[in-house]
């Protein structure tokens, strides 16, 4: 039959279950190290994993054999599901502090709340703080002030790959703040 | 391990393999083909047959194809199939238990010095006959069982095995022709995979190995799919004994149309492009098994 990886894509779109547990005995280690350098490692990294490994059964037809080992497609989709994840963590904070900004006169949040809250915001704070200061400035615009790249890119006048790869390197500072803790928090 | 690689939670492999069973069910194949009722796929086989034989020259006919038969006669067998078949649906003892090949002989030797037109006509002429009577019992019907050249199975499966035969044979000329072989299309391949797997610990059985048994059948590319069986599943490993040993337990892979070739018996098990995994004298005992289910 056709090359290890065909083969097990084949299996995988037959629907044989055997073949998953094959794919994950042989990179879920690999896709769980992909998404614990973006995300941590704790509960965020583990979902991560879970939705690369669905995402193969449920599509294995996504991934071509001809363009490229299973194991760069699992690593490639491993460290895109983690960026989102980020991004989405991200968005929900930066959500949450805006929402605390404007919504002074609404109810106020429970004592537990306040202090989960500050604990979070705080944290997330003082990390962005630690950042150099033109990744800072991205990031801040990206999420806290809701820019898409390329109005970033506008308002700091530098190209929008730039921002890209200011975002990409704020990301990974950031995840150390981006623990379990962080990832459960409501 | 690798740098980038960090130790797996321990739990995480079966969180991640529920959850994916939970997305999609085991054995499940996808893309998922349409499916079709048992009456389409002996329609669409029998329409695939008859643009090829439509596409023949007039010496094709002529030219060897199985037994001592040539297309003609090859063409006059399936006429005189068609016609037991409508005589199995009349519940005619004498086509129950009759032999395939012996009785559709004299359909076949009949052929010889005719026109070729005449002989397809006859046939399409049958084909015809069986879809109106398929017809005529509705979707009920279809569950009735039928006794023909020693199977008794229900309609809806005699006319997967009649859609299995008609593709062997239209394969057969095309080889007698010359032509490439031909792949059902996967909705028709999937019902014919369905069921040889289904009949396949019967194979087993009958081949001497009474089990117990478990064989996990993966066949790949559109119309495959996966099947976890299992023969003797009275089997108690409580009460396991030296008379009663372990099952044998093997994983084969294989091309679907591949598969359905080695079962119609136009491919050894040895030529068969497959991937064995488990107990290896099992899953060859399985495939030999395989190509025992096959009419001719």
């Amino acid at each position: 039959m056709g090359g290890t990886d065909a083969l097990l894509a084949a299996r995988l779109a037959a629907g044989d279950d055997h073949a998953l547990a094959e794919v994950f005995d042989r990179f879920g280690a690999a896709v769980y190290g992909a998404a614990a350098y973006v995300v941590g490692t704790g509960a965020g990294a583990q979902d991560v994993v879970q939705d690369v490994f669905v995402e193969l059964w449920c599509h294995p037809d996504r991934y071509d054999p001809d363009s490229g080992s299973l194991r760069g497609y699992l690593m490639l989709l491993a460290r895109h599901r983690a960026v989102d994840a980020m991004r989405s963590e991200l968005r929900r904070i930066a959500r949450q502090e805006r929402h605390y900004r404007l919504s002074s006169d609404e109810r106020p949040p429970s004592p537990g709340e306040q202090v989960l809250s500050a604990h979070l915001a705080s944290e997330v704070r003082a990390a962005i703080q630690r950042l150099p200061a033109a990744q800072r400035q991205v990031i801040e615009l990206a999420y806290f002030e809701g820019m898409t790249c390329r109005e970033v890119a506008s308002a700091v006048g530098i190209p929008e790959g730039t921002v890209k790869s200011r975002l990409r390197l704020a990301h990974a500072k950031l995840e150390a703040v981006l623990d379990r803790q962080l990832l459960e928090a409501p | 391990m690798t740098a980038a690689e960090h130790a797996v939670p321990p739990d995480l492999r079966a969180r991640v393999l529920a959850a994916s069973r939970r997305a999609r069910a085991a054995g499940e194949p996808v893309p998922a083909v349409p499916a079709i009722s048992p009456a389409e796929a002996y329609r669409r086989a029998a329409d695939a047959l008859y643009r090829a034989l439509s596409a023949l020259d007039t010496a094709a006919w002529s030219r060897p194809a199985i037994r001592d038969l040539d297309v003609q006669g090859l063409v006059g067998h399936l006429t005189g199939v068609e016609d037991d078949v409508q005589r199995c649906m009349a519940s005619d003892p004498a086509v129950s238990q009759a032999g395939h090949v012996e009785s559709t002989q004299a359909a076949a030797v009949r052929q010889a010095g005719r026109d070729p037109a005449l002989t397809l006509a006859e046939w399409q002429d049958a084909v015809s006959r069986t879809l109106t009577l398929v017809a005529a019992r509705g979707q009920d019907g279809l569950d009735t069982g039928v006794a023909l050249h020693g199977m008794q199975l229900p309609l809806r499966a005699l006319l997967v095995v009649r859609a299995f035969e008609l593709w062997v044979h239209e394969n057969d000329i095309r080889q007698a022709a010359g032509l490439p072989l031909a792949v059902p299309d996967p909705s028709v391949l999937s019902l014919m995979t369905a069921l040889a797997a289904r009949l396949l610990p019967g194979a087993a059985v009958r081949a001497g190995m009474p089990g117990p048994a478990r064989l996990h059948l993966v066949l790949t590319g559109p119309g495959g799919g996966t099947w976890d069986l299992e023969w003797d599943p009275e089997w108690d490993p409580e009460t396991a004994s030296a008379g009663r040993p372990y099952p044998a337990e093997a994983s084969i892979v294989a091309d679907a149309a591949g598969f359905c070739r080695l079962v119609a018996d136009r491919m050894t098990p040895a030529e068969l492009d497959s991937y064995i995994s488990g107990d290896r004298d099992h899953a060859a005992g399985v495939l030999t098994a395989a190509a025992t289910l096959a009419l001719d």
